[in-house]
């Protein structure tokens, strides 16, 4: 039945050919998209927690204290360390935010000095995205600030120049001077003017003594959303180790972002019903004319004691020959295609606008292989849809009529 | 017992307001072995009695049985299993199928009884040898005469070895030679492997080598003859 069905198909080769083509279409068409979009959900996903961490840990309430001092982790370092115990593989750093005023000749802005730890693996992936001219933050060193260009441009400092700054009502110094050793582009405008780096020690000597805003847990190797099963249980390890204090998951803190990235697999999967929808029509169409073509063959085929549901079943196996046959030319089309952009790709005219969003406007395709195997099962299912009227108006045929008809 | 019995057969067909009796109640037997014609002008009911007797198509009155059962009033899954199990059927058109060579279409009905593939090639090359057509077991219907076709489908439906081959008309796109031909191959099947055959015709020329001549007129059987000079007219 197999060689019949398969024969079958090629005997009106143009049109097979023109159906074959449309599924491979769609299914080449599918992966990219699929890919595409991955490469989109990663990057969202990619930005988000690379700049805060999988989970963090704050102080409880810590989104209604207005004082700075109420938000504080007092005895970081032992916090850190307990939070390290518990987040295995995920790396612990303190993040000390300041606010204040950075004053450069009779210039001043108003920010949030941020103070942190850099690990190896965070600060490259910092600088991939926002690159930087002079030097970075040196761990421990008190006297260095990486200021964002705009921020530099504003208050018209250039690298050596030395910037005050002011934070009153924090705990420690409450004023210091830096050098500028570095400056940054950074991509996201709204951070722009308001980026200024310094190492941990630095802003705890400034305002904080051996406290931090927050801590932040970090997993550098986990790049995908598909591949993030530990910020879940990381989050909850950290709740059980460190009672009294407030653990949350990226997916807590930014419930905005997580319902955008879970709204786009299925809007994904919408347009790829619609795709196949559109190339099952043509499959529908050939093999229907297929069908009329053969009437009288099929009333000879039940004259020899096919039944109708044989008939039924040969005419879907046609269909979904016809349909694996356009999968498996599609996904050898496409996979490679997918290979190509997991290279990285941008998108020309629009990496301002992604930037805009604070998303690295290079994606990097990538697609999962239950999105390659979704892709062709559609494609399958299309054959078996596609053929269900087709076979079942070929089932119901009378052998009599069916062997006097003409077309 | 009979292996076919045939009791007061009628179909009517209906054309808008036109109805046309095709049978008006055909009493026939058929014995396991026998090798017989139904003859007749066109428009007689020879292919209406045939598809009747093939559960192909349901009668308007009357009773078909097939070794006792009665197979008239089957349904559509039965009657197609029941042609699968019992019968061959011959067409005259020959009704092959074109993308499938010589020994698949021969072996076709074997694969539809869900026959394994090394024994359903076995006994569909059997089948073409016997018909002479072993030579020619690679070839595709479009690459072979007529005659060749219609030897093809008598082994397609020899190779299911059913207990009668029915045949409509097999020799009326053939010459009458071949036809001949053809007529003598399935008259030594019958001898050799002892298969009933019951075919339609309306060329007299081909009725020598019969056992028996069952003559339809106006849907009616108008007369038996068996070899050996019986003759009985009817009605």
């Amino acid at each position: 039945m197999l060689a019949l069905a398969w024969r079958n198909l090629w005997r009106q080769r143009r049109r097979s050919l023109t159906s074959l083509g449309a599924v491979a279409f769609v299914v080449c068409l599918s992966l990219l998209y699929y890919s595409i979009g991955g490469a989109a959900v990663n990057s969202m996903y990619r930005n988000l927690t690379h700049s805060t961490g999988q989970v963090q840990v704050h102080v409880e309430g810590y989104r209604d204290l207005r004082d700075f001092s109420a938000a504080l982790i007092r005895d970081a370092a032992r916090a850190e360390s307990t939070a390290q115990s518990a987040a295995g593989e995920g790396l612990v750093i303190g993040v000390l935010d300041v606010p204040g005023l950075l004053i450069h000749g009779d210039r001043s802005r108003a920010l949030a000095l941020s103070g942190r730890q850099w690990p190896d693996a965070l600060r490259a992936s910092y600088l991939r995205q926002n690159p930087l001219e002079g030097t970075f933050v040196r761990p421990g060193d008190t006297g260095s600030v990486v200021l964002g260009r705009s921020l530099a441009t504003a208050l018209d400092v250039h690298i050596g120049d030395e910037v005050v700054m002011y934070a009153p009502g924090t705990e420690g110094f409450g004023a210091g001077s830096f050098t500028v050793t570095g400056l940054v582009d950074v991509l996201d405008p709204n951070l722009a003017s308001r980026t200024a780096l310094v190492s941990l020690a630095a802003a705890q000597e400034l305002a904080a003594p051996d406290a931090v805003s927050r801590l932040e847990v970090h997993f550098p190797d986990v790049n995908r959303v598909q591949e993030d099963v530990v910020s879940a249980d990381t989050a909850e390890r950290l709740r059980r180790a460190l009672p009294g204090l407030s653990v949350e998951s990226w997916r807590e803190l930014s419930p905005m972002l997580v319902r955008v990235l879970d709204s786009i697999r299925p809007v994904m999967a919408l347009v790829t019903v619609i795709f196949f929808i559109l190339a099952g029509l043509l499959v529908v169409n050939s093999i229907y004319l297929g069908m009329i073509e053969r009437i009288r063959e099929f009333g000879v085929l039940m004259s020899l004691g096919a039944s109708g549901r044989r008939v039924m079943g040969l005419i879907t196996l046609e269909s979904m020959l016809l349909c694996s046959a356009g999968a498996v030319l599609g996904a050898a089309a496409g996979l490679p295609l997918v290979g190509l952009l997991a290279r990285g790709f941008t998108i020309p005219g629009l990496e301002q606008y992604y930037a805009s969003f604070g998303m690295d406007p290079v994606f990097y395709a990538s697609i999962h292989p239950s999105e390659v195997a979704f892709a062709i099962l559609f494609a399958l299912g299309t054959g078996v849809l596609a053929a269900l009227w087709p076979a079942s108006l070929a089932s119901r045929l009378e052998p009599v009529e069916a062997m006097r008809f003409t077309a | 017992m009979s292996l076919y019995r045939i009791e007061n057969l009628e179909k009517r067909y209906r054309t808008g307001e036109v109805e046309t009796l095709a049978l008006r109640g055909v009493d026939l037997t058929i014995e396991e072995g026998e090798f017989t014609a139904v003859a007749g002008p066109s428009g007689s009911g020879k292919s209406t009695l045939l598809h009747l007797m093939g559960a192909l198509d349901t009668p308007s009155a009357g009773e078909v049985y097939l070794a006792d059962t009665r197979i008239d009033r089957l349904g559509k899954r039965d009657a197609a299993r029941m042609r699968l199990e019992n019968l061959g059927f011959v067409f005259q058109a020959y009704n092959l199928i074109p993308v499938l060579t010589a020994l698949e279409n021969a072996a076709f009905v074997l694969e539809l009884q869900g026959v394994g593939r090394r024994e359903r090639e076995r006994r569909a090359r059997q089948a073409l040898d016997d018909l002479g057509m072993a030579a020619f077991a690679s070839r595709r219907p479009n690459q072979l005469s007529g005659g060749q076709q219609q030897r093809v489908a008598v082994a397609r439906a020899l190779a299911a070895e059913p207990k009668i081959i029915l045949a409509d008309e097999p020799t009326a796109n053939l010459d009458s030679e071949t036809g001949h031909a053809l007529i003598e191959l399935m008259r030594h099947l019958n001898r050799e492997h002892g298969v009933t055959f019951v075919f339609s015709t309306h060329d007299p020329r081909l009725l020598d080598s019969v056992d028996r001549i069952v003559r339809l007129e106006d849907g009616r059987v108008s007369g038996e003859e068996t070899r050996g000079g019986n003759a009985r007219a009817e009605a």
